[in-house]
């Protein structure tokens, strides 16, 4: 299986589009369908003769739902977060929302633990990912086992919470007996001290999100230069150089991808949190998500939850423009 | 495959390597599954039996793990006292639901995105893209408002639009690369025999049907999984198996047969589902960057 | 901002534009067999004071309200039951149950919304009463109404055990009653009677008195027969741990846990403000002070010699905790005997348990020359009506929430379930009587002695504090006490810190 590859908006190589490197059976090669990203290819020959207003009015019906579901709630946070909505009276309140945070040290820290938890994450993702990934690629294996490591990406995150607070109990978790047995942890549980807490968190994630990595990166694999790879062999380069050399930066702009979508990942859901630590102890593991939780529905501080609100969604619009970025000019560099 | 010969020549580094890879494999495999394991088997023992535990460090007693009465009570107490019945429906019609109308909508607009430029594009297209990636907590109490002044507040249908919010701009993100790889030419036939713009559309359709029926499986998974808008928008008329699960957490006592049970009942489906759109998930989950 | 929607944006949109909007496709989903509205709808038939009771019962029938409740066990009985409730009345009630933290969310927001998806609330008293009290109809005029039909136990301060209809009805006024006391959680003491007699010449050779727990016990007899277990146990002994502290992640009840603690010892309380009524502007807090640090110095160290999990568990999940037979003794709400009881479920089950109230506070330890009592909180969850809704609607709402609370139906949930009355004359029934003892088919009764005749009486009860940031200053607390426990700083530290976090929150800086 050659074919299988990826198409990161390759814009042409060797005169023909990038969709060349994707096959799917039984549709012949001239019409194949092929999932691709967006910013990919405009093919030349697209716009066609006629009128816009029929695109436009199928487009319609979805820019309209979208158009509903998001710029009006946005600009409705937007006034919310100027005003003081609390208890039975709104006020604009001179951005103290927003002033006020700089002074709010449960924001602050916020941030401060959501960059840890996702570099946490991220670090052992892709180690364990990127490593397994070499280990399964080509093996015999291969197709059931990584089968097999699917299974826990199609939990729901809560399920996942829940299933890892019951393994990481105290009085009836077996993940805690091991961790005791194996004398890594003493008789208080993982999610007991503020210490270990975040590593708790942790391991829920990568044990749900490590087996994206790894499909990445085998996807990645697939495509480094296998002649490159044999040629440096020839010259007597050791696999370990070769990996650094030539597989690794192959690798590059898909782990880069995976980064960005994990990194917005964890903005996005915070059940798994919610469930096993609420944000604490002693709001050891309160990420800025669980925090902006925290404010908006249960102190019901919808003023101050929506002034952080916005700059989360800053933030992640941010983020999500150099996604785009990476996306469009994500070509895989040669080695 | 001749390459990989080459690559496969013994030195004492790479058998140590494969070595210790065959040894992580396994090691990460049973870390990736036991929890499902465990989860699964609790779901068959009474409360006090999933509360048995070796003494610390007594590896032989891992047997009592093994030591119990099945039983399938807890299953039986969801389905005839608590009401999973019910939730077992909603989550499947939200789900499904959201699933559809996000391709449906998604499909059309996916096309004509592909079909047209016009000035604004990219940044409607982006704007698309970014309304997916919203931090779910950071929009819920604006969208909580608006879906109550329809009166869609604990109803399917307004779960189906909330799940909407996130699965319509995946489709048009995903399709639209599908659409692009479908060259404009067979269209262009298609009309020069006589077809309608629409009937066009439709006779391209089936040339992108296996993936376009690979999205809407993902949709369906993504709206499944979901804890948060279900526990505030669709709670009440329209609870789903993940806020039921969460529910099951009472004052009075914390039911963990129940809860794994239902976990498995949660879970099950996606994974088989998951099972069947194999060859897209990764492209499904890296928003189309990445292709198997 | 969602009472006053005339000036906002999202009202300058009306209902029409909204469906141009894009709201048409939304409403095109709307429509069909799926839809389960939330709505209520009154059907009315007039009645005189000289009507018939049937008929003042069957005024609204054919009406349909929603009931948004907490999952404790009254609302599972009454939702069992709600055929008797539709049979007496032709009403339809929906009862909705949630996680506490998602009632407080959905009450939250359509309370503040104007709307009136939840006619009925289950109003808890500090976390949903303290913030939205306002927003609930006053009861105080449908009492003395002749048109509707009433309890022949009145709803006066006596027909309810002392200080419960204020708990759960008064927020900071006492003209106004907004809420009906419909269940009650009461902290007592849930120690193994069993483990203390086998243990207790150890106990005695070592400490020089009883291993026994009763009314005068003090935190500092806790603090030693925690120690005591613990050390037997970390010395192989087949015993389990002896106490664990309430400090898992939900802020309220980790913050009831503190201030048992601190009231015990000289009645101490975060603010100078009246603990029945509450305050609105509470001013400055007590925290920092001597007593706060002294206390919080001696809760460090009763946490020291608690369970190992001390951080993790809170109030459910310490009660597994002791279900599984790993600590001797907890501080623990008496709805709770009901699952200890359970032999299906609990190794603490069958005689093994013994109740008794909170622990004393220990003289030698008070700094503001206050009393030792043995500190006792509470969570009363009220029924209240929505002040939203129409005055059919609220009279309709007041004839369930009436029923609901009525000595019938408490004795009913008690008998079923496992419920915890707030009437007085439900402990008057003689069965229940019969109940406080052994064998018992109604396990909660076991406590009611330890509750209702001493814990709630004075001055062991603590009601408060009622302050509209009720919420954000549970989170406050526990956030900042759990950091103390887990030595990332000093009792003194952690003090000051809630006192600086608290003044802020209350603009009393």
């Amino acid at each position: 299986m050659t074919n299988a590859s990826i198409t990161l908006a390759v814009p042409s190589q060797k005169g023909r589009p990038a969709l060349e490197l994707f096959r799917v059976r039984h549709i012949p090669d001239s019409v194949e369908s092929r999932p691709s990203s967006a910013v990919v290819a405009e093919p030349t020959s697209i716009n066609p003769p006629g009128s816009k207003r029929y695109y436009f009015l199928l487009m319609a019906p979805a820019i309209l739902v979208l158009a509903f579901i998001s710029i009006y709630p946005f600009f409705w946070m937007i006034y919310m977060s100027l005003h003081d909505v609390d208890i039975g009276k709104v006020e604009w309140n001179n951005f103290a929302n927003y002033l006020k945070l700089p002074s709010d040290t449960r924001f602050i820290m916020g941030w401060a633990l959501l960059v840890q938890y996702s570099a946490m994450c991220l670090f052992l993702q892709i180690v364990i990912g990127v490593f397994l990934a070499v280990a399964l690629n080509g093996s015999r294996f291969e197709k059931v086992l990584v089968t097999t490591l699917l299974m826990p990406m199609m939990m729901a995150p809560l399920v996942a919470g829940m299933v890892w607070y019951f393994l990481y109990n105290g009085t009836f978790g077996w993940y805690h007996w091991l961790l005791q047995s194996l004398g890594i942890l003493g008789p208080k549980s993982i999610l007991a001290s503020a210490n270990t807490a975040m590593i708790g968190i942790v391991l829920v994630d990568v044990w749900q999100w490590t087996p994206l990595i790894t499909l990445i990166t085998l996807a990645g694999l697939k495509r480094v230069p296998q002649d490159q790879l044999e040629a440096n062999m020839v010259d007597g380069a050791s696999p370990v150089r070769n990996f650094m050399s030539v597989t690794l930066p192959n690798l590059y702009p898909v782990l880069l991808i995976a980064i960005m979508l994990r990194f917005m990942d964890n903005f996005r859901f915070t059940d798994s949190i919610l469930v096993l630590t609420g944000g604490g102890p002693g709001n050891a593991t309160k990420i800025l998500p669980v925090y902006l939780f925290e404010v908006s529905f249960k102190f019901f501080k919808l003023g101050r939850g929506a002034a952080i609100a916005f700059i989360l969604l800053i933030v992640t619009i941010i983020l999500g423009m150099l996604l785009v970025r990476v996306f469009e000019r994500g070509q895989p560099k040669k080695g | 495959m001749a390459s990989r010969e080459v690559i496969e020549y013994e030195t004492g580094v790479s058998k140590a390597f494969n070595v210790f890879a065959a040894v992580f494999i396994a090691f990460y495999v049973v870390w990736t599954v036991l929890p499902i394991f465990i989860m699964f088997m609790s779901s068959f023992k009474d409360l006090l039996e999933a509360f048995k535990l070796p003494e610390v460090g007594d590896w032989a007693g891992v047997k009592v793990f093994f030591e119990f009465t099945p039983t399938t009570k807890h299953y039986y107490e969801l389905f005839a006292n608590l009401g999973f019945s019910t939730y077992l429906f909603n989550s499947l019609v939200a789900a499904g639901g959201s699933a559809v109308v996000s391709v449906v909508l998604g499909s059309m607009c996916a096309y004509s995105l592909s079909r047209i430029d016009f000035r604004g594009k990219k940044d409607l297209f982006f704007w698309i893209i970014s309304t997916r990636m919203a931090p779910v907590v950071a929009v819920m109490v604006p969208l909580y408002w608006i879906f109550r002044e329809l009166e869609l507040v604990g109803t399917l249908p307004g779960l189906i639009l909330a799940y909407t919010t996130f699965n319509l701009p995946f489709a048009i993100w995903i399709l639209k690369g599908f659409f692009d790889n479908v060259p404009y030419a067979i269209e262009e036939a298609q009309m020069v025999d006589g077809a309608t713009r629409l009937q066009a559309f439709r006779a391209i359709l089936p040339l992108v049907a296996p993936g376009i029926g690979a999205f809407v499986v993902l949709c369906i998974l993504f709206a499944w999984n979901d804890y948060l808008f279900a526990a505030i928008i669709g709670s009440g008329g329209a609870k789903t198996l993940p806020a039921a699960t969460r529910e099951l957490v009472q004052p009075q006592n914390i039911q963990w047969g129940q809860i794994m049970a239902a976990g498995v009942v949660t879970t099950l489906p996606m994974m088989f589902l998951g099972l069947v759109i194999r060859k897209y998930l990764v492209t499904g989950l890296t928003m189309g960057a990445v292709k198997e | 901002m969602f009472s006053i929607p005339k000036n906002a944006v999202y009202k300058r949109v009306s209902r029409r534009k909204f469906l141009e909007l894009g709201g048409g496709a939304a409403s095109a989903l709307g429509v069909g067999s799926m839809t389960l509205g939330l709505g209520s709808t009154i059907t009315r038939s007039p009645v005189q004071a000289a009507s018939s009771e049937d008929a003042k019962w069957k005024q609204y029938a054919g009406s349909k309200l929603v009931f948004m409740s907490e999952n404790t066990p009254p609302s599972f009985a009454i939702r069992d039951n709600i055929k008797a409730f539709t049979d007496l009345t032709g009403i339809e009630v929906t009862i909705l149950t949630d996680d506490l933290p998602v009632v407080q969310q959905k009450v939250g927001i359509d309370l503040r919304g104007g709307k009136a998806d939840y006619v009925l609330n289950y109003v808890q008293d500090k976390p949903i009463g303290a913030p939205f009290g306002e927003f609930y109809t006053d009861m105080t005029p449908l009492f003395g109404d002749s048109t509707l039909p009433q309890d022949p136990d009145g709803y006066g301060d006596d027909a309810w055990f002392e200080n419960f209809l204020s708990a759960c009805g008064r927020f900071y006024t006492e003209g106004k009653i907004v809420a009906l006391p419909y269940d009650c959680a009461v902290a007592c003491t849930f120690y193994r009677q069993d483990l203390f007699e086998a243990n207790s010449k150890d106990f005695e050779a070592e400490y020089g008195y009883r291993l026994e727990f009763n009314k005068d016990s003090t935190w500092q007899n806790v603090i030693d027969m925690a120690a005591f277990f613990k050390k037997a146990k970390e010395a192989g002994k087949d015993v389990p741990y002896g106490y664990a502290q309430h400090q898992g992640s939900f802020a309220w009840t980790t913050q009831l846990d503190i201030q048992r603690f601190l009231f015990a010892n000289g009645r101490w309380m975060d603010w100078n403000i009246d603990d029945v009524y509450g305050s609105k502007d509470p001013g400055k807090t007590n925290w920092g002070d001597d007593s706060s640090i002294a206390m919080l110095t001696k809760f460090k160290e009763l946490a020291d010699v608690c369970h190992p999990d001390n951080l993790a568990n809170g109030t459910l999940e310490l009660n597994t905790v002791y279900q599984a037979g790993n600590i001797a003794m907890q501080t623990q709400y008496h709805e709770f005997a009901a699952s200890i009881e359970d032999e299906k479920t609990s190794r603490a089950a069958g005689g093994k348990t013994a109740y008794a109230p909170c622990p004393k506070g220990d003289a030698k330890w008070i700094k503001n020359g206050g009393e030792a009592v043995n500190g006792t909180n509470c969570g009363i969850g009220g029924i209240g009506i929505n002040g939203n809704a129409s005055e059919d609607l609220k009279r309709a709402a007041y004839i369930f929430a009436i029923w609901s609370v009525s000595r019938d139906n408490q004795f009913n949930v008690l008998k079923g379930l496992g419920g915890t009355p707030t009437r007085k004359s439900v402990l008057e029934i003689e069965e229940v009587k019969k109940a406080q003892q052994r064998p018992t088919t109604m396990p909660n009764a076991l406590t009611f002695d330890a509750v209702y005749n001493y814990g709630i009486k004075n001055p062991n009860f603590v009601l408060g504090p009622k302050i509209p940031n009720a919420n954000e200053y549970h989170s406050i607390l526990a956030a900042e006490v759990q950091k103390c426990l887990s030595n990332e700083q000093s009792p003194e530290e952690a003090a000051k810190s809630i006192q600086g976090q608290l003044d802020e929150l209350n603009g009393a800086g």
